[in-house]
């Protein structure tokens, strides 16, 4: 990543989006950067903590979004420059305050990054972050390349202080994760002050309170910021069009779409027929520019991801500007041209261009898909979604499945974000029942544990991570212990920000810079809420079944704290606490009194089955030497011995 | 004998609340637990064939075949089952303790057994609160520890797969008429098992009209008596109409309609009053509250029996004619009422395509 602090102007690089943005973000000298993670977004306020150590910049990965975002606001009314970065449902933690923020408006240059992530590749949503901008009227921009994503990152922070506005950018996975080549401009030195001035009249905006009453002439100074925009969006680089003087199609793009529907005419050979509009300012949008490219031809084609966000946006456009530009054919997610739903990629785009002017080609033929699949077959075995080995979720779900059935009331688990929202799955024995939200298993199971007296008796469980907990767990908490709900609440401590990667949370002692910080204990919050809290290991299976079971029999709002470091912490990576075998000729195998519990249903990949012997077998090169698996044994076959250290 | 997978257990007993939580598929394999009293499958499980449905008494029970098993003689019309005699018995002067439900005769046998080396391991039930828990005991002082009545249904059968896994060889179990049925299926080796041998020595089998669901009878006790003091349980003879619960800050009365809500289901499908299939049935005596009735039904049955009044660990006197007819009166009526509602439900005897409660002869289910 030296790239990232190469002073060589016009260097080139191969280069990750996240990376091109935290270059953007350095080259525009940039002193507060703020997140929580998220994938596809975590890369950024990773790299910037790196950057940490060579500049002056404090970076922070806050309890949510929404106080990153008060944190980097809080930066830009002092003067400096700041980010904050989040993924695309993080908007939806941050919105209250962004909504108030588009009032109050800014001082040092602001953006809210955030990355979206079409088809949900690493989210249990597909939201679209982009209608937040309409809605709290605040500029959006997309870049449209690698080479993009740098650039505008360091453009917002002078738009943002040419609008006295936070500029929200929109990234995609494909994009952030992706790489591209990246020309390198200037890296100065940060400089800045911070000063909070507040002496004259609220509504002054570089000295006055920051306040967003009174709200009608604030919301007339944010709209007159918006028109602003709209100036400055028509004359803007990052909105391009390439293709012939009058295409025969125009295809209106943004973000990584414009590299979609590039390939896609590209593989057509269509540059002469058809043209491309890669918008970079999606909202507002130019009227002068999408007009003048309306005028072009007849037939439009939008490729976006998800909704149809900027197809919506340049339709209106167009119908107020018909008599000039005349009636448009649109094809796109209205006419089911294009999925609303799912990522977009080359060959969609290749299909809806080959229907409209109806081209002749064959990328693939029929069978090849088909082959494809076959031959990796032969090659692949077929993979669950699962749990690590040694992963601490199994054991806490192998015990929280077991008390539950044992219990026999048709208990449940509500869950929350992290790698164990896998519970539902088999992997987790599907003990989880519902997953939304960051913090809503608790919310939910307040709700639920207070329907007794509609007859509900089934026992009801919330897992929740311990940066879960931080991030929006606590309130939910707090309402179950207040509203004396009947619920178990279970914090699965793995120690860490483990889903994203070992980000440091409250409970953790390091900050984002690797500075000490002081332990914030879920414990010691849990018991100042007046709940009753334990605490277990989950691989000491009997004793974590012996409490869950117990606690079932009580009421009101309990903790049990399920405290087992995750199997990939760096702490503990590669050291074994166990050395694990199977005695082959004790496994029962697939005989009455086993039926292959270890390989079929606890199912860790430290466990394998084999075919010949018949009989399960470790693989001891994934074996993280949990040990959990020799007490699940039925007949003692799985040996475990203690490890050497 | 039909004999299928922990899938139809699932479905015929489990999901349709026929599990009486006897233990019979318990501590064989790590699917079927107890807990409460209540048995819980914990996985699904993909043998097409297993001891969980083999053993269990609430699914295809064929009671000839049972029968056959341990009387050589396929299932008896009586009302009292097959018999060789029906007395009086107490516990005699070297049974230990004094602290019965009634008579005293399971602790004497019991006692005896263990003593006698007749039995290297009895299996007996317990009581924590209000929860029957059953126990692994092998020294005869012990047995009276386990004395009184419990009422909540209990997994004594899985305390006995443990101590057959254990290596137990000539265990004595005391239990009521399901669990004795089910012992009674596990020892006629329904899945072939090779080199099966029987690992019982004495099955002495309990009186019982039914029990109680653990759960269900905790949420009505709770509030009126302290569980950790609770001492005895009674059911005096009509017209009483009341439970007894003795505390050692007295006793009180809980209506009789009020406990038998809490009776579960399981309970009125049942047929046997008496543990038809036990070497020994013990219960109480209308009217004779120190005395129990005493049914030995085999030879092993006999030769125990005889053997404690031998050694002066039990006392035998003859049954009063008119109580030997109130008990047959109360036990054939139990069995009609279970087997009338079986059959109302259509699951005694069923076609082939179709699993049944349990089968046995025409002529017979006719003649009761």
């Amino acid at each position: 990543m030296s790239y990232l602090f190469d002073t060589n102007e016009g260097a080139r690089y191969l280069m990750m989006g996240n990376d091109a943005i935290v270059r953007g973000a350095l080259e525009a000298n940039v002193n507060v950067a703020s997140a929580y993670p998220g994938t596809p977004s975590s890369e950024i306020i990773e790299n910037l903590s790196k950057a940490s150590l060579k500049r002056n910049i404090y970076v922070e990965w806050s309890v949510n979004e929404k106080v990153a975002l008060e944190v980097a606001f809080a930066a830009s009314i002092a003067g400096l420059r700041s980010i904050c970065a989040m993924k695309q449902n993080g908007v939806n933690v941050a919105s209250d305050f962004l909504l108030h923020v588009a009032l109050s408006g800014t001082r040092g240059g602001i953006v809210l990054l955030h990355c979206d992530d079409p088809g949900a590749l690493s989210s249990i949503n597909e939201g679209e972050s982009r209608h937040f901008a309409r809605m709290i009227e605040l500029p959006l921009l997309e870049p449209g390349d690698f080479q993009e994503a740098l650039e505008m990152t360091k453009w917002a922070f002078d738009l943002s202080e040419e609008l006295r506005s936070i500029i929200i950018m929109r990234s995609v996975t494909r994009l952030s994760h992706a790489s591209g080549n990246v020309t390198l401009g200037r890296l100065g030195e940060p400089e800045g002050k911070a000063l909070f001035k507040f002496e004259t009249i609220p509504g002054d905006p570089d000295s006055g309170p920051v306040i967003t009453m009174p709200v009608p002439p604030h919301h007339t100074i944010l709209q007159n910021k918006l028109k602003k925009a709209v100036a400055i969006f028509e004359k803007s680089p990052f909105n391009t069009y390439t293709g012939p003087e009058k295409p025969e199609l125009l295809i209106i793009t943004c973000s990584a779409c414009n590299l979609y529907s590039r390939e896609a005419v590209h593989l057509l050979g269509a540059g002469n027929r058809v043209g491309i509009l890669k918008i970079g300012t999606t909202w507002p949008l130019p009227p002068k520019l999408i007009t003048r490219n309306l005028a072009r031809t007849d037939k439009v084609l939008f490729v976006e991801e998800v909704l149809p966000f900027l197809e919506e946006n340049v339709k209106v456009i167009a119908a107020e500007t018909a008599a000039e530009v005349g009636i448009k054919k649109f094809y796109g997610k209205n006419d089911g041209t294009m999925l609303t739903i799912n990522e977009m990629n080359p060959d969609i785009v290749v299909d809806a261009i080959k229907k409209i002017l109806s081209i002749e080609y064959t990328s693939m033929d029929d069978g090849y898909a088909k082959r494809a699949k076959e031959h990796l077959a032969a090659l692949a075995p077929v993979r669950d979604l699962t749990f690590c080995p040694g992963c601490p979720h199994r054991a806490s779900f192998w015990n929280l499945h077991n008390a539950l059935e044992l219990d026999n009331r048709r208990g449940f688990v509500c869950g929350d974000i992290g790698c164990y929202t896998l519970g539902f799955l088999p992997c987790g024995f599907s003990t989880m029942k519902t997953s939304h939200s960051m913090g809503s298993g608790i919310g939910i199971a307040s709700g639920f544990g207070k329907l007794t007296q509609f007859g509900m008796d089934q026992p009801i469980l919330a897992v929740c991570g311990d940066s879960t907990f931080f991030h929006a767990a606590i309130p939910a908490l707090i309402n179950a212990i207040h509203n004396k709900s009947d619920v178990i609440f279970v914090l699965l401590d793995n120690s860490g920000t483990a889903m994203t990667g070992f980000q440091p949370h409250p409970g953790t002692p390091l900050d984002a810079m690797g500075k000490d910080l002081p332990i914030i204990d879920p414990a010691d919050v849990c018991r100042s809420l007046g709940a009753s809290v334990e605490y277990t290991d989950p691989f000491n299976t009997e004793e974590t079944q012996k409490k869950l079971l117990a606690l079932m029999e009580e009421k009101g709002a309990r903790v049990l704290i399920m405290k087992q470091m995750c199997a990939l912490s760096p702490e503990k990576k590669g050291k074994k606490m166990f050395e694990v075998r199977v005695d082959q000729d004790i496994c029962r195998g697939d005989a009455c009194g086993c039926s292959r519990l270890c390989t079929r249903i606890f199912r860790c990949p430290g466990l394998v089955w084999d075919h010949e012997r018949q009989a399960a077998v470790i693989d001891e090169v994934i074996c993280a030497g949990c040990g959990v698996c020799a007490g699940i044994c039925p007949s003692g076959a799985i040996k475990k011995t203690e490890a050497a250290r | 004998m039909k004999v299928l997978g922990s899938r139809e257990l699932l479905a015929d007993v489990l999901a349709k609340e026929l599990c009486i939580g006897c233990g019979a598929c318990v501590s064989l394999c790590p699917y079927f637990k107890s807990y409460n009293g209540k048995t819980a499958m914990l996985f699904p499980c993909t043998q097409e064939q297993g001891r969980c449905f083999a053993y269990c008494p609430k699914v295809e029970v064929d009671l000839d075949e049972v029968s056959r098993t341990i009387f050589g003689a396929p299932y008896s019309i009586e009302p009292l089952g097959r018999a060789s005699s029906v007395t009086m018995s107490r516990a005699g002067a070297k049974a230990p303790g004094n602290n019965y439900q009634s008579g005293g005769t399971v602790t004497a046998l019991m006692t005896y057994a263990l003593a006698a080396k007749h039995c290297d391991a009895a299996i007996l039930t317990g009581r924590e609160g209000l929860n029957a828990v059953p126990a692994i005991v092998t020294s005869p002082d012990e047995v009276k520890n386990y004395s009184l009545s419990k009422y909540t249904s209990a997994p004594t059968l899985a305390a006995f797969n443990q101590a057959v896994d254990e290596g137990f060889s000539r265990i004595g179990v005391v239990a009521t008429p399901c669990q004795v049925l089910a012992l009674a299926q596990m020892r006629s080796n329904p899945m072939d098992t090779k080199d099966y041998s029987d690992s019982t020595s004495l099955v002495v089998g309990l009186f019982c009209t039914w029990s109680l669901d653990y759960r269900a009878f905790r949420k009505l006790v709770a509030g009126k008596v302290d569980i950790n003091e609770i001492k005895k349980f009674d059911i005096p003879p009509p017209p009483a109409e009341v439970m007894e619960i003795y505390t050692g800050s007295g006793t009180i009365e809980i209506p009789l309609a009020e406990v038998r809500a809490t009776v579960p289901n399981s309970c009125d499908y049942c047929f046997d009053m008496t543990s038809e299939f036990a070497d020994v049935s013990v219960g109480v005596v209308e009217g004779r509250s120190g005395m129990n009735t005493l049914i030995v039904r085999t030879e092993r049955g006999r030769a125990i029996v005889d053997g404690a009044v031998k050694a002066g660990y039990l006392v035998i006197e003859d049954m009063p004619a008119e109580n030997l007819a109130s008990l047959k009166t109360a036990a054939g009526n139990k069995k009609k009422r279970a087997l009338k509602k079986a059959m109302g439900e259509g699951i005694i005897n069923t076609s082939d395509s179709c699993r049944a409660l349990f089968r046995l002869e025409k002529n017979t289910l006719a003649g009761i």
